[in-house]
């Protein structure tokens, strides 16, 4: 059992670089999801540590193996990593059957055969395929394959498991299942993982921490309810759930609290935070936060209820503020007209930039 | 399962990966650039390469411009090569747009026949065509008989670019009928229903989308035009039409007699520029073609044109188009096989005889060639196919940093003539030290036909090659597998079928193939098309047909073989 580091780890092709001085610990058994919108530098992430590409600079290594190390050049071949790795595509060797293609990794271990079958038959109950041993890649589902996917990459018990967006090709009832699945999968063998998904509710619904990742950047790394609830930037508070941004300029600031003017003359309380050298900041708060018509008369504001979108669960309603777009999302309906509604203060946060700009 | 290991053992000191990656790029080198390296020094030496008192000079060029008629030469190679391309792809893109595209009937098998001449060399081309429509061809003297004149002269540029365009067609026809079947039917449907009749739809949308296939088997078609040795021999030689590759075959084969080393290689030096440029030129105006990219994932077929009342009378046009050009010219060969002599003035059946095999069966020299060829074929291929699929795998799978140059390397040869490939070893045997040894063996050939098809093989295996995902690898890479046995346990078998199709396809270009082995071969090391050459210039038409007869039972046995039993794709 070991835990994994990465240290500034940079990695450019050519002009781009596509992961950008990312440094993290990951504990022994750890469940670590990666974060991101498409092309933020995830699967580079997890292929420089699967040893598939090569990272640039910085040091990778597991427990006090340095698996590269970017000054000194160290670098070991993906072959000699023992790291299990998932692709998004499953990748199993079509030639092979299911049997097979698990007993391969454990030849080029030079297992005997009795060990061998032993191995597959415990990898192939874990995903519960045993009965589909004999069958060749072909002839199964593709959440069959998923999880022979999976056992392909536990048969030779690495020290570490690689996920790249591995249910994304599931449909989405089966999706939320396997996940499920496979978060006890992981924590029943205690495996360090990282796991890489551009799916929020997946990444907040099965890990220990998640890394959120922006073009490269780690905007912040934290437990899933840290950085829904505690987003430090406006990206972050952007990219998780959804979030209003409204401009404003810092009227007063204090540890508790801030005071801020928004566009259309407005005083509301928010939650403490800077701003711009110039005063101006933007606050965000999530629609299903903001109570329309509350008991309390405090930091509320007055809006025109117009047209509704209709949620199923809910209803959404889009209401012009000073300072931009407001979206409420309450489970019961309003009625056309005038309303006031509150922002409650520690619900806010507070950021410099607007989410395209930080 | 949660006894982990510990991460696996350091590499090897030396990684055999490596050792392969270096091993095959230098082999690779030392089989391009070494039969090249001592033409280009030639060409700049003032006397012979294995002199020792050779000193470096331009006069070879100034020589080689100051030969008498050498002027004629170069005009005619070029007015025969533009012609032989012209006539290629308009016949070449009518054919693929009448069989790929309309219901025209029997089409399928108008598809095969068109494709016949592609399986043997332009040598039994030429001779068919010389058979039936030479000066004292058959339907020559048929049709004089007939009608007091026949209107064609095989003996002029013009008649050689015709024949030999038509034998090109093929080349154009599959790559154009690659364009128009794969057309995504969406894009003719988008036409049709902004207003579009079929018609228009086809020549509109569908038609411009062949640009990319015609732009490149143009300029295939012409460099072939210019290296082409068997028709502008075959029908140049008694008019006295001369071009550079007969010229350089004319110049190397006198050799003994008067050596001009110096001009060769200059005239070989000069060909290889204006080859090379032209294959340049091809991949700088293939750049951008992918907006006429196609093939969209799972796009169904277009439909087919129906001709309506034009289905017979095209039927009856292109039957006859392929009678007279393609059945007729293999029937000639066949016919004059048989034959002690072949006239539409005595029924054939009254001239028939045995004689012809019975010469080739008891000449020990010709039965030799045959065995050679097969030889050379069925080893030849395998080394070939194994030698290309390194070279593809090193090239595109592998991480080696000279991955991209190599590729690079590997596909020169398309700009080697034949001709030049042949004179290069020629050279190269007589020049480096050691390779005497299969010097006058069948393995020079063997090297030297392997040199010059490594761009047919890697043209079969490469896109095969990106259809396999690159995560199999990396699955095999991170489950503990080493390049190597990547390569071995996991790519290779799944590219088995193409490994098949490009054994198959190096089989029938080695065992036609004739240019390159015309300098290479001594007594004891000669090949059919090497013999054929030698019987057609003493006039021997007889066996020559016998030869080539057996030559084209032997390729139309292994292609339906490699077709049923391996399963092999060619041309087709
Ligand atoms: N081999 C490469 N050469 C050049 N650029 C690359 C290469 N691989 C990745 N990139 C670039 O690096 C960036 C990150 O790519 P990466 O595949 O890691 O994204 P991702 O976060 O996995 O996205 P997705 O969710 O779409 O899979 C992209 O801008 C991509 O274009
Ligand atoms: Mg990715």
């Amino acid at each position: 059992m070991a835990n994994l580091v990465l240290e500034n780890l940079t990695i450019r092709y050519g002009g781009v670089t596509a992961v950008n001085d990312i440094s993290i610990d990951v504990a022994a058994g750890e469940f670590l999801t990666l974060l991101g919108p498409s092309g933020c530098g995830k699967s580079t992430t997890l292929f420089s540590v699967a040893g598939l590409n090569h990272a640039t600079s910085g040091i990778i290594r597991i427990g006090d193996k340095v698996l590269f190390d970017g000054s000194k050049k160290t670098f070991v071949p993906p072959e000699h990593r023992n790291i299990g790795l998932v692709f998004q595509s499953y990748a199993l060797w079509p030639h092979m059957s299911v049997a097979d293609n698990l007993a391969f990794p454990l030849k080029l271990r030079k297992m005997g055969r009795a060990e061998r079958d032993e191995r597959i038959k415990e990898a192939l109950s874990l995903v519960e395929m045993l009965p589909y041993a004999e069958r060749f890649p072909f002839e199964l589902s593709g959440g069959q394959q998923q999880r022979v996917a999976l056992a392909r990459a536990l048969v030779y018990r690495p020290s570490l498991l690689l996920l790249d967006e591995p249910l994304s090709n599931l449909d989405a009832k089966l999706r939320e299942r396997a996940r499920v699945w496979l978060r006890e999968l992981q924590e029943r063998l205690n495996v360090t993982t990282i796991y890489v998904t551009h799916d929020q509710s997946e990444a907040l619904a099965v890990s220990d921490r998640v890394a959120v990742m922006s073009m490269g950047h780690l905007r912040q790394l934290g437990t899933p309810k840290d950085i829904y609830e505690r987003p430090t930037d406006s990206f972050v508070a952007d990219f998780i759930g959804s979030s209003n941004f409204l401009a404003g300029k810092l009227v007063e600031s204090n540890s508790t609290h801030n005071v801020v003017e928004l566009g259309n003359g407005v005083r509301i309380k928010t939650a403490p935070g800077s701003a711009k050298a110039d005063g101006s900041l933007v606050v965000a708060v999530r629609p299903e936060r903001i109570e329309v018509a509350p008991p309390a008369t405090d930091n509320t504001i007055e809006v025109d209820i117009a047209g509704s979108t209709y949620l199923g669960s809910t209803y959404q309603y889009a209401v012009d503020v000073g300072g931009g777009e407001l979206r409420i999302l309450t489970p019961h309906e309003i009625q056309p007209g005038r309303v006031k509604v509150r922002i409650p203060p520690e619900a806010t946060a507070v950021y410099a930039d607007r989410p395209g700009e930080a | 399962m949660t006894d982990f290991s510990e991460t696996r053992a350091k590499a090897p000191f030396i990684d055999r990966s490596q050792l392969i990656f270096w091993g095959v790029s230098i082999l690779t080198a030392v089989l391009v650039i070494g039969p090249i390296a001592p033409i280009v020094i030639q060409a700049f030496l003032d006397k012979p390469l294995y002199a020792a008192d050779a000193g470096a000079t331009l006069a070879n060029f100034g020589r080689l411009f100051s030969e008498a008629g050498m002027l004629a030469i170069f005009l005619n190679t070029l007015f025969f090569a533009v012609l032989t391309m012209v006539v290629a792809q308009v016949f070449g893109a009518v054919m693929a747009v009448l069989i790929g595209r309309t219901n025209l009937p029997g089409r399928a098998w108008f598809g095969e026949i068109f494709v016949w001449p592609l399986f043997v060399s332009n040598l039994v081309i030429a001779f068919g065509w010389f058979t039936m429509y030479g000066p004292s061809g058959f339907i020559t003297l048929a049709f004089k008989s007939w009608f007091g004149l026949a209107p064609w002269d095989l003996y002029s540029i013009a008649g050689m670019g015709v024949v030999a365009g038509l034998s090109q067609a093929p080349l154009a026809f599959l790559m154009c009928l690659g364009a128009v079947t794969k057309a995504d039917a969406q894009l003719e449907d988008a036409a049709r229903s902004a207003g579009a009749g079929p018609f228009r739809a086809l020549w509109s949308v569908t038609v411009p989308m062949m640009r990319p296939a015609i732009i490149y088997s143009a300029v295939l078609n012409f460099v072939i035009g210019i290296e082409m040795l068997a028709i502008p021999l075959l029908f140049g030689g008694p008019s006295g039409i001369q071009t550079i590759t007969t010229f350089l075959y004319d110049q190397g084969i006198n050799a003994a007699v008067r050596p001009e080393y110096g001009i060769v290689g200059a005239a070989a030096v000069i060909l290889l520029i204006v080859v090379a440029f032209l294959v340049w030129l091809q991949g700088f105006l293939m750049k951008g073609s992918g907006r006429f990219v196609t093939v969209r994932g799972k796009a169904s077929r277009p439909a087919l044109l129906d001709l309506g009342a034009w289905r017979w009378p095209a039927f009856g046009i292109v039957f006859a188009f392929l009678f007279f050009t393609i059945i007729t010219v293999f029937a000639g060969i066949f016919l004059r096989a048989g034959v002690s002599f072949l006239t539409p003035l005595v029924p054939f059946w009254k001239l028939l005889t045995t004689a012809n095999f019975e010469l080739i069966f008891s000449s020990a020299n010709y039965m030799r060639s045959i065995t050679n060829s097969i030889i050379i074929s069925l080893v030849g291929a395998f080394i070939g196919t194994f030698f290309v699929t390194l070279i593809a795998l090193v090239a595109r799978r592998s991480e080696f940093r000279l991955g991209r140059p190599l590729e690079y390397l590997a596909l020169f040869p398309r700009a080697v003539p034949g001709i030049i490939a042949g004179l290069g070893f020629f050279y190269a045997v007589v020049w480096l030290p050691g390779l005497d040894v299969v010097r006058g063996t069948i393995w020079i050939l063997v090297l030297a036909f392997i040199l010059r098809y490594i761009p047919v093989g890697f043209g079969t295996i490469s896109p095969a090659l990106s259809q396999i995902g690159e995560e199999l690898d990396r699955g095999a890479r991170i489950s503990g597998a080493d390049w190597w046995t990547t390569v071995t346990r996991i790519i290779m078998p799944i590219l088995k079928p193409a490994l098949f199709s490009c054994y198959a396809l190096l089989f029938i270009h080695f065992f036609k193939e004739y240019v390159t082995a015309a300098f290479l071969f001594q007594p004891g090391s000669e090949i059919i098309g090497t013999t054929m050459l030698q019987l057609v210039a003493q006039g021997d038409n007889g066996p020559v047909s016998a030869l080539a007869t057996i030559q084209v039972i032997i390729t139309a046995v292994f292609v339906f073989l490699a077709r049923r039993v391996l399963g092999a794709r060619i041309y087709g």
